[in-house]
């Protein structure tokens, strides 16, 4: 029974994984029915999936989302890039530079496809507006909100769940790995300003037209502006403080919200449809998925095998897991890898003698920074892939590559060198 | 897709906001109706939203924008009784040249419209044209008073 059991648990799940990878079948209609599958068979109680549910992540990714589809409609967003791009006189790599860091910043604090969403298509009105090919001015927007996302708790989804399932907060994220995106985000500027040089010329014409463009036109609620300011500060400040008053981030994120939609008068009606319910449903999923595993001791052999494979030596387990992650990041889709992996590593904090703390930082930094690698390695680069398509600039797989993979790989050795250095 | 389709509105409404509009976006649904009437294809779109009305167009054998209506009850009404007046209608043998005849009237006012939007004309070929028009109205109002009712008329169509 119990060998029964190990086996259809393994098969499911692999054939689930497998499909989700080659993108076959739309992740979250095959990731339903993998974990379904698993109550079918009777492998897990349906109190066992939903015990294995992660309700904080779940919360989380609910409560920002319906923060941010408030905060959108108040057009703040195109009010600051205008804004942006006339205070560097409408010169194409100072827009480039401050519309990184300004998603850098937002994908730090909102999320990184949040921030794509509402980023690139003010990039794309602005190089409308100066007659530009836009991929030079998105494709370091795309890095850089993967680079922004790794910097906090609530950046990307695979911190979220990481810090969810260690109880590692949202001041830990920063203070442990703020650092080494700073240094990394510089390094991608740098990086861009060689590449970019001599290719970013515009006419005298064209720079007055983005000086002609009113930013106050694009302000379309001040009201709703000045309410919605409030509770994300207020939120960030939750966010901030939410480990000495003992709450879990996704209780702040849902008070932020449920008091958002309040104060608004938005209807929730029109908020709730904007929320990215297949994204909810494929992590719930995912976590039953994961749970069938663990529940039938696949992931507590996992462990075992990758303790005697680094000789349960920290160094090695850092390394693997970092470059692992970013290898399988770049070409996978995140959220499932670190799902898995986070109960693997659990079972071998639980198997260990000694603190394997870097590892979750080892971790974070592979998945969120190892999606740059690849066009498909992450979130917003298939959605900015798709938006520039529909644009009329197709951004291939291979030209993205091109600079992507360098740039993700250059990331994943400063992070080598910054955990070896600060955790080992 | 319904990403890329977001952060294409937002493209559009933030060129139309620096054109000096003021752009409302809200979710709806657009429904498109198809009649097979023997042959003579009959066709609708509709949208529905939550702010207010519904917007009802007949798309084929022309196009025509009906109206805004108050209730999705009343856009069926309206349909089955277009419906029914076309279901009539192919019954005449004069069918075929009452749907060439709208289609010209239509090509001719997108002609008219482009040619003043687009061209200086002067203002006595202007009333030429204007008096045809109402010619060939009375013409038709003519026509009517003249001939038997089949539907009554109704008041918002």
């Amino acid at each position: 029974m119990e060998f029964n059991h190990l086996f259809i648990a393994l098969l499911i799940f692999i054939i689930t994984y497998a499909i989700i990878v080659s993108e076959k079948i739309n992740r979250t209609s095959i990731a339903l029915f993998g974990a379904t599958m698993l109550l079918f068979t009777k492998v897990i109680t349906q109190e066992t999936a939903i015990e294995k549910i992660d309700f904080n992540t779940i919360g989380l990714l609910i409560g920002m989302m319906i923060i941010v589809n408030i905060l959108r409609r108040t057009g703040i967003f195109g009010y600051l890039a205008i804004k942006a791009a006339k205070a560097v006189n409408g010169e194409p790599w100072k827009i480039i530079v401050v519309f990184s860091i300004f998603t850098a910043i937002s994908s730090a604090l909102l999320d990184n496809v949040t921030t794509i969403l509402l980023i690139v298509p003010i990039t794309l009105v602005i190089t409308d507006t100066l007659e530009s090919n836009p991929i030079p001015f998105v494709l370091p927007l795309i890095l850089v909100s993967n680079i922004g996302g790794t910097a906090t708790l609530i950046g990307d989804p695979p911190n979220i769940m990481i810090g969810s399932a260690t109880g590692l907060g949202f001041v830990d994220f920063i203070v442990n790995l703020a650092p080494v995106i700073i240094v990394i985000f510089t390094v991608v500027i740098f990086f861009f300003r060689l590449k970019l040089k001599n290719s970013l010329s515009i006419s005298e014409e064209k720079r007055a037209d983005i000086l002609a463009m009113d930013e106050n036109l694009a302000l379309k609620d001040i009201t709703l502006l000045k309410k919605s300011g409030v509770v994300l500060f207020l939120t960030i400040v939750g966010f901030i403080m939410h480990q000495y008053f003992d709450f879990e981030s996704a209780t702040v994120a849902l008070i932020g919200a449920a008091l958002l939609l309040l104060v608004s008068k938005v209807d929730p009606e029109e908020v709730f449809l904007e929320i990215e319910w297949p994204t909810i449903f494929f992590f719930t999923a995912l976590f039953i998925l994961v749970g069938g595993l663990e529940a039938v001791g696949v992931i507590d052999f996992l462990a075992e095998k990758m303790l005697d494979i680094t000789n349960g030596n920290i160094f090695w387990m850092v390394i693997l897991v970092l470059w692992g992650s970013a290898i399988a990041s770049a070409f996978l889709d995140n959220i499932p890898f670190v799902a898995t992996m986070i109960p693997l590593i659990k079972s071998m904090e639980a198997m260990s003698t000694f603190s394997i703390t870097p590892l979750w930082w080892a971790l974070a930094l592979g998945a969120c920074l190892g999606g740059n690698g690849t066009l498909v390695g992450a979130s917003a680069n298939v959605i900015v892939s798709g938006m520039l398509e529909k644009h009329g600039n197709k951004l291939s797989f291979f030209k993205y590559m091109k600079v992507g993979f360098p740039i993700m790989i250059v990331s994943i050795m400063i992070s080598t060198v910054y955990l070896i250095i600060f955790f080992i | 897709m319904r990403s890329i389709v977001k952060g294409e509105v937002s493209q559009h409404t933030m060129k139309l906001q620096q054109l000096g509009a003021k752009v409302n976006v809200i979710n709806s649904t657009l429904c498109y109706v198809h009649f097979d009437i023997c042959g003579f294809i009959l066709q609708y779109v509709y949208n529905i939203n939550q702010k207010g009305n519904y917007f009802l167009e007949r798309t084929k054998p022309y196009p025509l924008a009906l109206q805004e209506i108050g209730t999705e009850k009343d856009v069926v009404k309206l349909i089955k009784s277009d419906m029914n007046k076309f279901k009539n209608a192919l019954k005449c043998h004069h069918i075929d040249s009452f749907i060439t005849i709208a289609r010209e009237i239509n090509s001719t006012y997108r002609i008219f419209e482009e040619t003043f939007l687009n061209y200086n004309i002067p203002g006595e070929k202007v009333d030429k044209i204007h008096k045809k028009i109402q010619a060939l109205s009375l013409e038709i109002e003519i026509i009517k008073d003249n001939a038997q009712i089949l539907f009554e008329e109704e008041t918002n169509t």
